[in-house]
């Protein structure tokens, strides 16, 4: 792991008084940690973006990046599903459309990613807790989460066999196994991950949560969508 | 914490002298019920009461200040007003006493966190280990220690109680003689200025006395300290734990999904289960568990067998044994022939066994012990139902003898019929037996035994055969 380049991106979001790091930021501290992503591009001077430079595949899907926008879908921050062709369009679109809804919105720039196959959609998240320290939970996504909050927890550092068993705790386990035409998910790779964000907490103290949501599983592989990095543990 | 307070914690709990500051000669008084307790009870040590208004309390020399006591002084416990305890500290420091213990109220508990932090600076100082303020007391059976204001000893035994609630823990004595639930130590710690659950459970894990920790939780000072500690203990004795007080801390502050979810007793039932604590859902569920865990041995493998004479109970049996993790198996093919030859042809020979009510003593004692004999068995459910035409206590003294045979592998029984079997369930009780008045209890207590045993399994990196063995950390 690559302890130096994750100490910079925290001191700067630090330094610039954010809480939240951007979306960008997020996806890099985790490529580092090993945790897979989309291939993503952040394009910070619209001015000089060259489609034809993109070095992966349509279609696309463009989030907003803000520090005044946290939650980016709320307001129009995420589009899906776009082709090369309509790139330029439709991140002028998305931006007036940000800035319609967030009128002091400021923005350094879009990112734009591969779009994920569909999957089984879980979360894994960690939080650095006053009493019990670095702790990591897991469970599926949508309203498995949302409604039966059907989640597992564990202490963190934690072994690749306690991330294992954290996984087959949720009473949604057997979606994972493969159900109703729904091929098995790969649980190792989950458990993997699930690790590897506890690793990064307990290293950094100043990580005060992290959402990975969704963090997309398939059959062989996943893929953290969405990672989210806020700060504000020891850092007060 | 200091290693030199850890090391004086013993004097908290087996003190051979014991300085009652505030004693006094009003019945009424919780300085006079203290000294009549530690007499009554026959403490095995010596007592000064001291009080500067008194010469002789309950036929013992009084002595005016701690300094005049003719003697080294292993616990100071002190009972006067909160305004008085800082001076009487001084002089307790002076007379270079080994611990401290503090019944009075008044402290952070009333927002003096000032009076109370000032005290603990002067312990830590002067490297004194402090319980309290604001505790009932500390009772240990073991020397007849009643140093509190609890009416009375509770039933001895092997089970140490650890408790943030002093109302809880006058108010289950007489449960634990109308059980025969054994107590070892009963350590109220109350504000824990500076003693908390850590510190206790750590000088526990080498406490001879103690074969089982229950503990009544609302809050622990250091969630991560407690969780390893605990975890290091669990590997020698079990830990059982009762959480009290639902939060919403963890929803309100919260920037993320994971911190809303992650609430006050989410984390403590994390915390429990990485330290191998065996979680009680309230009080009745917590004695339960710690009964068998400081009876029985953890329950290794999964491997259940239950035993009845009711055919209902067997039934229920069987749903609770699913509903608390360890389902029960068919039997092996050799074992179901053995049973057949033992019981009637209406009863059941596979799990559950059904003896049928016509069962006497050497039934229960034949099936049991081909049951308890095969390799294949790892722990015993053993269900008696009240029958017009049997005796319980020779049924529990049945049980009793066959379960003499086989002590590595854990027994949980159900004797059901209130006062009709009140004198069996002594009995079983007595010879290391726990005894529950229904299946879901005992089946609860079993599926304690193991979730302990699968503790020390994946502790130990076997998941195989470690019965027989001795538990080391």
């Amino acid at each position: 792991m690559n302890i130096e380049r994750v100490r910079e991106i925290l001191d700067r979001a630090y330094e610039e008084n954010r809480k939240t790091l951007y979306e960008y930021e997020a996806k890099e501290i985790a490529d580092i940690v090993g945790i897979p992503t989309p291939k993503h591009i952040f394009i910070e001077d619209l001015e000089s973006l060259d489609t034809d430079k993109i070095s992966f595949n349509e279609p696309y899907v463009i989030k907003i990046v803000s520090p005044q926008v946290i939650h980016k879908s709320d307001v129009g921050g995420v589009v899906v599903n776009i082709s090369r062709e309509q790139l330029e369009e439709a991140i002028k679109k998305m931006i007036d459309t940000v800035k319609s809804k967030v009128a002091n919105a400021s923005i350094k720039g879009v990112l734009i990613e591969e779009m994920a196959d569909k999957g089984v959609e879980t979360i894994v998240g960690y939080i650095r807790d006053p009493q019990f320290g670095p702790v990591v939970m897991f469970g599926l996504g949508g309203i498995f989460v949302e409604v039966y909050k059907d989640v597992s927890f564990r202490l963190a550092p934690l072994s690749m066999e306690d991330a294992l068993s954290m996984v087959k705790e949720v009473k949604a386990y057997k979606i994972l196994s493969g159900y109703r035409g729904i091929p098995p998910s790969d649980i190792n790779k989950i458990s993997d991950v699930i690790t590897r964000i506890g690793d990064l907490g307990y290293k950094f103290p100043e990580i005060r949560e992290i959402d990975i949501n969704p963090l997309v599983a398939y059959p062989d592989r996943v893929l953290a969508l969405d990672v989210r990095i806020i700060l504000g543990g020891d850092y007060g | 914490m200091d290693r030199e307070i850890k090391e004086k914690i013993k004097y908290l709990l087996y003190p051979r002298s014991v300085a009652v500051i505030g004693a006094s000669r009003n019945p009424r008084k919780i300085g006079f019920q203290v000294v009549y307790n530690l007499i009554k009870d026959g403490y095995k040590g010596r007592i000064y009461p001291i009080n500067p208004n008194a010469d002789e309390i309950l036929g013992l020399k009084c002595y005016p200040n701690i300094l005049d006591a003719p003697d080294d002084i292993d616990l100071a416990m002190i009972v006067v007003p909160a305004s008085k305890v800082l001076n009487v500290l001084n002089e307790v420091v002076r007379k270079k006493v080994r611990s401290v213990a503090i019944i009075s109220s008044g402290f952070s508990e009333l927002g003096k966190k000032d009076l109370e932090d000032a005290i603990v600076n002067i312990c830590r100082e002067h490297k004194i280990p402090l319980l309290g303020p604001n505790i009932v007391g500390i009772i240990n059976t073991n020397n007849n220690m009643n140093l509190s204001f609890c009416p009375h000893l509770p039933f001895k035994g092997k089970i140490t109680f650890i408790t943030q609630s002093g109302a809880l823990a006058i108010g289950l004595i007489g449960w634990t003689w109308a059980s025969r639930i054994g107590i070892s130590k009963l350590i109220s710690i109350g504000n824990m200025a500076m003693i908390g659950f850590e510190e206790l459970i750590e000088f526990l894990e080498e406490d001879r006395d103690t074969e089982a920790v229950l503990l009544y939780i609302e809050g622990v000072k250091n969630g991560r300290l407690f969780a390893e500690v605990s975890k290091k203990v669990s590997r020698k004795k079990p830990l059982i734990a009762i959480k009290a007080g639902k939060s919403l801390r963890g929803a309100k502050a919260a920037a993320s999904h994971t911190g809303s979810l992650a609430g006050n007793v989410m984390l403590y039932e994390t915390a429990f289960k990485y330290a191998g604590i065996v979680s009680a859902d309230g009080l009745e569920d917590g004695f339960d568990k710690a009964l068998a865990l400081s009876l029985q041995p953890p329950l290794y493998g999964d491997n259940l067998v239950v035993v009845t004479n009711g055919g209902g109970a067997g039934v229920l049996s069987s749903d609770y044994a699913e509903k608390f993790g360890v389902p029960l198996k068919d039997l092996p093919k050799d074992l179901v022939n053995a049973v057949k030859e033992l019981i009637p042809p209406f009863g059941s020979p596979n799990n559950p066994i059904d003896l049928t009510g016509n069962a006497y003593r050497d039934d229960y004692i034949r099936v049991l012990d081909t049951v308890f004999r095969h390799p294949w068995v790892d722990g015993v459910v053993s269900i008696y139902v009240h029958a017009a035409i049997t005796d319980p206590v020779e049924i529990a003294d049945g049980i009793a003898q066959v379960w003499r045979n086989y002590r590595d592998k854990p027994i949980t029984v159900c004797m059901i019929g209130g006062r009709e079997v009140q004198v069996a369930n002594i009995w079983l009780r007595d010879n290391g037996i726990p005894v529950y008045p229904t299946p879901r209890r005992a089946i609860s207590a079993m599926a304690a035994l193991r979730q302990y045993g699968l503790f020390l399994e994946r502790e130990r990196g076997n998941g195989g055969m470690v019965r027989n063995k001795e538990i080391s950390s």
